[in-house]
């Protein structure tokens, strides 16, 4: 294979720029040569790309003698990339390549952002490389005789598919695959390109699904130091016990900065970033043009901006969120820090490795503790990353919103054969145990509109025509080109000067609180409301110095359960005295405090404490068993208690327990407490108290806008749609009521459920707790452990009470 | 569906929790935001929402006729969601049972039907209406400055109040509201949200829990 053409010439570029091919890209070359599929594993910075793009060009070489001389090939390469900002910097490196190695390919991008004109060329001729993000898969997929833009394509490759397999968004790549699939039968390669995950090979298997390709996994062996440090409060006595800000610590953060060429600050929310920025500047205005801001509501030009800055080294510093998580080294970039827990060792890693990108430099990052209890965590990330920890991504299985939609792309464009399709979907690994009864409703929903039909039902969606369902409607069908994708769907509002001027993007929810004449900041920069104006907040510039930092939702991310296991370790050695990490023994001081209040519960202990307060009677219990365990354990917990006797509770968690807070108290004690995790009927009593809440109710949002049922309306013609508008919450209690069997519905409960976590993994918890000991107290006040839970806020509510009973003893707020 | 008794401005009334109030010295049933057609709408634009909505709608809407026994009925606004569909026409049909009834439609912003449609279905228009000491009006905001010492009866913000309790206990409940100067009605379609508003001093709020109103 070496001998070939085309690897000579690449070999040839190369060694013209003093390069060779790394161990892994030859391998992969050879496999991709060799016609299999399959999935690369490489972290970003060590020629990632071109481990499959060159031999995408070898290939070519091979195949083509006079390559130098054919233009207009047709679509051979399609590269699926999750962020629309990462596609300009790989076309420009594959333009390079193509450029130096006189093949005259084009590379084209299509993502949200690509002009008219250049869909409208690409409709006539096809680059030989298309960069795309999965939504625009699906917009292709949408237009009339798609096949043909497909046509000469061999080879797809999925970048960064971690980020994507986990994520609905990784579905319609799965689709989108069965698809081109069902076009090019087996000739079809694809390839993943993956940071490392706990479950590579089920990456893989979700990427190829049924098609029996020949499979090969190729893994750079690149070892990255990474050196962690702690930034310690100096009183840890005098640190608050809850909190997420941790801006007592920023006067220990600016040495830091000082000390480094350029620093990238993460904070796990939007909000948390502005008030850093502002906090930093006010604490450094010297920093003042050299430090900028960057998450994702913020303006795409103002980020990209930043992004160039962040390569050319003019900034010391950029404050910033998951939004840089991903794409191309910043080389000058030689500091992370991060603010508060980063809830997951892979996140961690991938935040420590944006720094220290030369080959053999150290990744050097901070972490900065915004509560007393969160220094353990720094001690379990350290610990999980000497064993290489690393977090799965779980697949998504049978999201029928996204099925819904695929379904109606399909419709508005060419139509489709049910079987066919069926074929297709049911060998995507999503998809493979959906049931022929689910497929028929879906069908169904989409035909009648879920009824049997009436002769006085107007629903119309897709039509039967001969053996194909088509979309016959114009105006349904131009609705739908313009929804596809939308899988975020937090209604999000444009923020504009009123001398015009675009700075961001902002959350309906948070506007709609506030009044014309308040001050908010985003970007920055203090804004003061003036109106809402077509989908778009209007804006002036604010003198006043205080101002409301918007909370974005969806900031709150949830422990991973192997940060949970290894924080849960870290704790029991905390408390046995066994640790001897600098960052757990200066909770000495805490622990013992939490020893004379209450306990510190040994590994085979569960720990319970009943504390009265002027909020009502609380029940702390602590699993260590991270966030989303705990959210379906409180609620089952909850769920059992108010099967003894009718009460109502609220409920709140953190990483480290839950909370049942009742105005009643809560009769749990020695003699019954163990029963509440006992493993019978665990599945009954689970679903009944899902069903008890409101978390499915907040699943179904993103499944309405996802399978189309809310209409979110375009900028400027929101108004013609006014009577289409509805509430995902709305809908959620019109289908519980009129359409119980809807299996949307059921898909929400489904996700409250089993997206938190494994049934197995509930069942095997119940049962170690079962065999603990548990220890009840009582403490006099508040313990260092139930505070952080305490003055949390997001609350579920469980009730077995009447509702008169309960309005009774309300007033109105 | 159980009723609560209540004077007001020296009239009585009673507070269904089928979402209407029965007014005992003109024998009228009072309602609003019906949005009949509102699924039939939805559903004609390919959104799936049940279309059997209508129908359990206007059959409470017949028990509350045959509990009552109104010589007329009073639509505060938003009877039809939009335009004409075959929810319309169930409409119609379901009409035909009452033909001895008026109806009366103080209109609304979604009532945007062809005229001589209202006609056929046999519904009077006003944009508002003077019944004794009451002024009834969709939108409350549209009350004239003019009007002297009449109450206002009103719809369109579909209200429901927000309750709290001791152990961080709440519920967010549709309501009936009576303000110093301004009586809203819960909105009649159970296809309908809720905003939740804050009571002024000195008001009276009624919660429709189920089958019950309850006083808070």
């Amino acid at each position: 294979m070496k001998n070939t053409p085309g690897w000579q010439a690449i070999e040839q570029w190369l060694a013209a720029k003093e390069l060779k091919p790394f161990a892994f890209q030859e391998e992969a070359w050879e496999h991709y040569l060799s016609g299999r599929s399959g999935l690369v594993n490489a972290p970003t910075g060590f020629g990632k790309t071109f481990s499959m793009f060159l031999g995408v060009l070898i290939r070519w070489m091979n195949e083509q003698p006079d390559y130098r001389h054919k233009t207009n090939s047709g679509l051979q390469l399609l590269w699926v990339t999750p962020l629309r900002a990462l596609a300009k910097d790989i076309g420009r490196a594959m333009e390079e390549a193509l450029h130096e190695l006189h093949i005259p390919w084009k590379v084209g991008i299509r993502s949200g952002d690509t002009a008219t004109h250049i869909r409208e060329q690409q409709k006539k001729q096809m680059p030989e490389v298309l960069i795309i993000t999965p939504e625009s898969i699906h917009i292709l997929l949408a237009q009339k005789e798609y096949p043909k833009r497909f046509a000469g394509l061999h080879t797809v490759v999925v970048d960064e598919w971690h980020e994507l397999l986990g994520s609905k968004r990784g579905v319609l790549v799965e689709l989108g695959l069965s698809r081109l699939r069902g076009l090019h039968g087996e000739r079809l390669q694809t390839w993943g390109i993956s940071a490392t995950i706990g479950n590579l090979e089920e990456a893989l298997e979700v990427l190829m699904g049924q098609s029996v390709h020949e499979k090969a996994i190729v893994r750079a062996e690149v070892k990255k130091e990474i050196a962690v440090h702690c930034i310690l409060p100096d009183e840890i006595e005098k640190y608050p016990w809850a909190g997420h800000m941790g801006l007592k610590l920023l006067h220990k953060v600016l040495p830091v900065i000082q000390n480094s060429r350029t620093t990238l600050l993460f904070t796990n929310t939007r909000g948390q970033s502005e008030i850093w920025y502002q906090q930093i500047l006010k604490q450094c205005p010297e920093l003042a043009g050299a430090i900028a801001l960057h998450h994702g509501s913020i303006d795409a030009e103002l980020r990209i901006w930043v992004e160039e800055a962040l390569h050319t080294g003019t900034l010391k510093l950029v404050v910033c969120t998951s939004s840089l998580d991903l794409g191309v080294d910043f080389r000058p970039v030689d500091t992370v820090i991060q603010v508060g827990s980063p809830k997951g060792v892979a996140r961690f890693l991938q935040r420590a490795g944006r720094s220290g990108h030369q080959p053999d430099a150290v990744s050097n990052i901070w972490f900065l503790p915004t509560h007393s209890l969160e220094l353990v965590e720094a001690a379990a990330l350290k610990d999980a990353m000497k064993i290489n920890f690393i977090e799965s991504r779980m697949p998504v299985v049978l999201a029928f919103d996204v099925l819904l939609q695929y379904l109606m792309t399909l419709g508005v464009s060419d139509g489709f054969n049910a079987d066919e399709i069926w074929k297709e979907v049911t060998s995507t690994f999503c998809y493979r145990d959906l049931l022929p009864e689910e497929w028929q409703w879906i069908l169904a929903f989409l035909t009648t509109g879920g009824e049997a039909l009436h002769s006085y039902d107007e629903f119309r969606k897709l039509h039967l025509v001969g053996d194909q369902y088509h979309c016959v409607s114009k105006q349904q069908a131009l609705r739908h080109r313009l929804h596809i994708g939308t899988i975020v769907s937090d209604a999000m509002l444009k923020v504009r000067f009123m001398t015009g001027g675009f700075i961001g993007l902002i959350e309906e929810y948070f506007i709609s609180r506030l009044s014309p004449g308040d001050t908010f900041s985003l970007s920055g920069q203090n804004l003061e409301y003036v109106m809402i104006k077509d989908m778009t907040v209007i804006v002036r510039k604010s003198k006043s110095r205080k101002s409301i930092v918007p909370s974005w939702n969806g900031g709150r991310m949830p422990l991973s359960a192997n940060l949970g296991m290894m924080l849960r370790r870290k704790f029991h050695e905390a408390m046995s005295g066994a640790a001897r990490e600098e960052e757990v023994l200066i909770l000495q001081p805490l622990f013992e405090l939490q020893q004379a209040l209450s306990h510190i519960p040994l590994e085979d202990e569960l720990l319970m404490e009943q504390i009265e307060t002027k909020d009502g009677y609380h029940l702390f219990v602590y699993p260590f068993e991270g966030r989303l365990v705990h959210e379906v354990m409180a609620t089952l917990l909850a769920w059992r208690i108010s099967q003894r006797h009718p009460i109502s509770f609220s409920i709140a968690m953190n990483d480290y327990g839950f909370e049942l807070l009742s105005d009643q108290p809560i009769p749990v004690d020695d003699t019954n407490a163990q029963e509440l995790f006992s493993s019978e009927k665990l599945t009954e009593d689970l679903q009944a108290s899902v069903n008890a809440t409101e978390m499915a109710r907040r699943k179904f949002r993103d499944i309405a806008v996802i399978a189309g049922l809310i209409f979110q309306g375009f900028p400027g013609k929101h108004k013609a749609n006014r009577h289409l508008q509805s509430s995902a919450s709305l809908l959620f209690n019109v289908f519980h009521d009129y359409d119980p069997q809807n299996i949307l519905l059921r898909q929400a409960f489904n996700e409250a459920f089993f997206y938190q976590m494994e049934e197995a993994r509930l069942r095997d918890t119940m049962e170690r707790i079962y065999r603990n000991k548990i220890v009840i107290t009582f403490p006099q006040r508040l313990t260092p452990f139930c505070f952080p839970i305490k003055v949390d806020s997001l609350r579920e509510q469980l009730t077995s009470e009447k509702l008169e009973d309960r309005i009774k003893k309300m007033i109105v707020w | 569906m159980e009723d609560i008794s209540f004077e007001w401005r020296e009239q009585h009334w009673r507070l269904s929790a089928g979402r209407a109030v029965y007014w005992e010295e003109e024998q009228t049933l009072i309602v609003a935001d019906l949005h009949v057609g509102k699924s039939a709408h939805f559903r004609k634009a390919g959104i799936a929402v049940p279309a059997n909505i209508v129908q359990e709608d206007l059959y409470r809407l017949q028990q509350l006729i045959t509990k009552y026994h109104p010589t007329r009925i009073i639509v505060v606004g938003d009877m039809f969601h939009s335009s004409a569909n075959n929810d319309v026409v169930y409409f119609k049909l379901w009409r035909q049972q009452f033909p001895h009834i008026p109806f009366l439609l103080i209109t609304g912003n979604h009532d945007i039907l062809a005229p001589d449609l209202y006609d056929e279905l046999d519904i009077r228009l006003q944009d508002t209406l003077s019944l004794r000491n009451i002024f009834f009006v969709h939108d409350a905001a549209d009350t004239p400055s003019t009007l002297d010492n009449q109450y206002v009866f009103s719809g369109h913000i579909h209200p429901g109040v927000r309750l709290v309790g001791y152990g961080k206990q709440s519920l967010r409940l549709p309501c009936f509201y009576f303000g110093p100067d301004t009586a809203v009605l819960p909105a009649f379609s159970h296809f309908t949200g809720t905003y939740s508003l804050e009571p002024e001093p000195s008001s009276a709020v009624f919660v429709i829990a189920e089958k019950k109103v309850f006083r808070v």
